[in-house]
């Protein structure tokens, strides 16, 4: 039988790939694709890169004199927690993801950004952290700061995370809008509730790809590729008005 | 006498988005019509840039009362063969109101079978066979006399009492630096705009003809096949003289992105150092693109840097196959790693690469398209041109293609529309497969923020990266639905 507590702690993965403290900055902007993440580190001056883990690569540069730290901060919940977790360990105080949702309401349009103020849990990993009736936020005063520097309409709510993209049918969807969800996406139940159980300031803002109501699908569409590149230049304006 | 140089309304390659250029073929031939023959008068109607329907281009050509019409083009991107009904349909519009008004047209799809298509187009009184540059004055200025000797004139297809006669084999000027330069003044400058956004636009043809020769190529329909081989008897202006051009765009019309449209820009290194010594010279500060092979462009590899630095923004070179085979048997003369360098090469001196290549081979199978993206994509050029073959009657491998055609409307002969099949293809899977294609390669994360956003490129070849990506499910409606754009 195995004796230890936990087969890995995120000490030991952090310890594994020669991790120190103070590699990681205390800010962090992760996102789950990966042409995000190189559009974030072409911000960075300088960025040398951190750390591997399980193909998922941080690098830490400066912003305005700010140390940032970039990378892949997974794209389902699974790899969210886990990146959620050891990013949160590693020493980072503030967490800033950068994602994209499903709109669920009418006027929730392609290429529109949704404010995570707390997330619905349909993920499978979270219950692993928390029980049945925990309720994940995000941190209030860091959403208010990404908020004002978005010049753009931002509709703020309450994210329903689920795990299967395929199985968003009619019965799901509708009873997450009637506990009042806005948005659907596959990573933010586990991404606030690590940094909340950690006590980090966390944020997540997430860029429309669809919408569940009117049908519209607009994953390549140029609104959607505009809106991401928007996204990343804001949320590189939130850290100029981090006070660390 | 009055000659009018008409462009009707007619759209362009949906690729392009909203993509109005001037007619360069038009502005060569006003060019020349009034540096030889000043007395006649020269009368310019761009329906295209105008935004002019066909009741309101009948109501201006009424009004100008021409005495010779003359369309064509130079350059295959206006619309490969789908410019045909266009041309057909003025001319029939025209015929129901000035009957009297004489009808030319020539230059490229033309200009290898003439005499077939005025056979074939009652609408039309002349076809130019060849190149257009010298027959077209020639012709408005025998038809300016009291009693025309038509025959007379080389390179032309006309009828005599109603039977199609083709004249004497015009051959080929030899020194495209004594031309006059296009004549921009004529035309409505400030109304052209590139790939949907690009203002201040130009395209430009500084050079005829391509030494390579390859087999798929339509540049070789511009051309009399009587000629010897004429498409591979390369000319072209000197660089001092492309730099009178863009010194004049520049200052006088305010261009800011000259694209020139030559298919084979680069062929020779001295013509490309001078251009780069003439640009630095007068401190131009227009932007330009043009095509070339791949060979070359590696051959002065080390004049890319200075290049950039003088306005070369954005280059083009053909790859259209990946098998040893298949390139051989098109004739193209390059290698694949030729490609990958060449595509790498320019990344390093953030010029933005544009890579053309092809489907529809007569032994294409989903396969081998499929592992042809696959090379295409590990390549990785910024932006990819896909053409789907389109035999038009005049290149070398039209015999051997014209067995796979099985959609003769002209409309879709424009590379966009699948209009063959091949031996394991109908067209339908053909279209299904190129419209793939193109929308897995303008939706690869990462190559669509590098060539939308990325700075190193010039904003101008960002705009056109834009349009391509924007025009995704548009190609797809040409490729598969039957869409016509042209």
């Amino acid at each position: 039988m195995m004796q230890r507590a936990v087969h890995i702690t995120p000490e030991n993965l952090l310890k594994s790939v020669q991790f120190k403290e103070g590699d990681l900055a205390k800010i962090a902007i992760i996102s789950g694709q990966p042409q995000r993440v190189f559009m974030a580190l072409e911000k960075l001056k300088n960025p040398i890169r951190n750390f591997s883990a399980f193909g998922y690569t941080f690098w830490t540069g400066k912003y305005k004199d700010k140390r940032v730290t970039v990378g892949n901060g997974g794209l389902y919940a699974p790899d969210s927690a886990l990146i959620t977790e050891l990013l949160c360990v590693a020493g980072v105080d503030y967490l800033i993801r950068l994602g994209s949702c499903g709109g669920m309401r009418e006027d929730i349009k392609i290429g529109d950004y949704v404010l995570a103020e707390s997330a619905l849990r349909g993920d499978g990993v979270t219950k692993y952290y928390v029980s049945d009736g925990f309720i994940p936020y995000a941190d209030k005063e860091l959403s208010n700061k990404l908020e004002e520097v978005f010049k753009k309409r931002v509709h703020r709510g309450i994210v329903w995370t689920t795990d299967a993209l395929l199985r968003e049918t009619k019965e799901l969807v509708n009873n997450a809008i009637s506990k009042g969800a806005i948005a659907v996406d596959m990573v933010t139940s586990p991404f606030l509730t690590i940094a909340q159980i950690y006590k980090k300031k966390a944020t997540a803002i997430l860029v429309v790809s669809d919408n569940l109501i009117t049908g519209e699908i607009g994953f390549s569409s140029i609104r959607f590729f505009d809106a991401e590149k928007r996204m990343i230049d804001r949320a590189f304006d939130l850290i100029g008005v981090i006070d660390e | 006498m009055k000659v009018l140089f008409l462009q009707p309304p007619m759209g362009g390659w949906v690729t392009w988005g909203r993509h109005i250029a001037i007619n360069v073929n038009h502005a060569q031939l006003a060019a020349n019509l009034r540096e030889w023959y000043p007395e006649i008068e020269i009368k310019v109607l761009d329906c295209r840039a105008l935004r002019m329907d066909e009741k309101q281009m009948i109501d201006a050509i009424k009004e100008i009362e021409p005495n010779l019409i003359y369309m064509g083009d130079a350059l295959q991107t206006t619309g490969v063969a789908a410019i045909h009904p266009r041309y057909k349909n003025a001319a029939n519009l025209i015929k129901k109101v000035l009957p009297k008004t004489l009808v030319c047209v020539g230059g490229f799809f033309y200009g290898a079978n003439a005499e077939k298509m005025l056979k074939e187009t009652p609408e039309f009184d002349f076809v130019i066979s060849g190149e257009t540059e010298v027959t077209m004055p020639e012709l408005a200025k025998e038809l300016s006399k009291k009693d025309p000797n038509i025959p007379s004139i080389k390179g032309l297809a006309y009828r005599e009492n109603g039977i199609v006669k083709l004249t004497e084999y015009r051959p080929l000027i030899k020194n495209l630096d004594d031309l006059p330069l296009p004549a921009y003044d004529l035309f409505p400058m400030e109304k052209y705009i590139g790939f949907n956004y690009v203002k201040h636009y130009v395209e430009t043809y500084h050079s005829r003809g391509c030494p390579n020769g390859c087999r798929f190529c339509v540049g070789w329909t511009n051309y009399d096949p009587r000629g010897n081989r004429d498409w591979t008897c390369y000319r072209f202006r000197s660089g001092k003289r492309v730099v009178d051009e863009l010194e004049l765009l520049e200052r006088r019309f305010g261009v800011k992105w000259a694209v020139m449209m030559d298919e084979d820009f680069n062929v020779n290194r001295k013509r490309i150092e001078e251009l780069i010594e003439e640009m630095k010279r007068r401190k131009l500060k227009i932007k330009f693109f043009f095509m070339g092979r791949a060979p070359y462009f590696l051959r002065d590899k080390d004049l890319l840097k200075e290049l950039r630095e003088v306005g070369f923004i954005c280059g083009l070179f053909g790859m259209e196959a990946v098998d040893e085979e298949t390139l051989e048997k098109i004739n193209k003369g390059i290698r694949i790693d030729e490609v990958e360098e060449a595509v790498k090469a320019f990344r390093e001196n953030n010029i933005m690469s544009v890579v053309t290549w092809m489907v529809g081979f007569p032994d294409d199978d989903e396969w081998r398209i499929k592992y042809r993206f696959e090379r295409l994509d590990k390549i990785d050029p910024d932006m990819a041109a896909l053409q789907i073959m389109t035999p038009l009657p005049g290149i070398p491998m039209y015999e051997e293609l014209k067995s796979y055609i099985v959609d003769n409307d002209l409309r879709k002969w424009d590379f966009q529309h699948a209009v063959v099949r091949t031996k394991y293809l109908s067209k339908e899977d053909l279209g299904r497969l190129a419209a793939w294609a193109n929308r897995e390669f303008y939706s690869q994360p990462g190559r669509v923020q590098r060539i939308l956003y990325h700075k190193k490129y010039h904003p101008f070849c960002r705009l056109a990266a834009r349009s391509y990506i924007e025009t995704t499910e548009a190609h797809e409606q040409a490729a598969i639905k039957n869409e016509i754009f042209v």
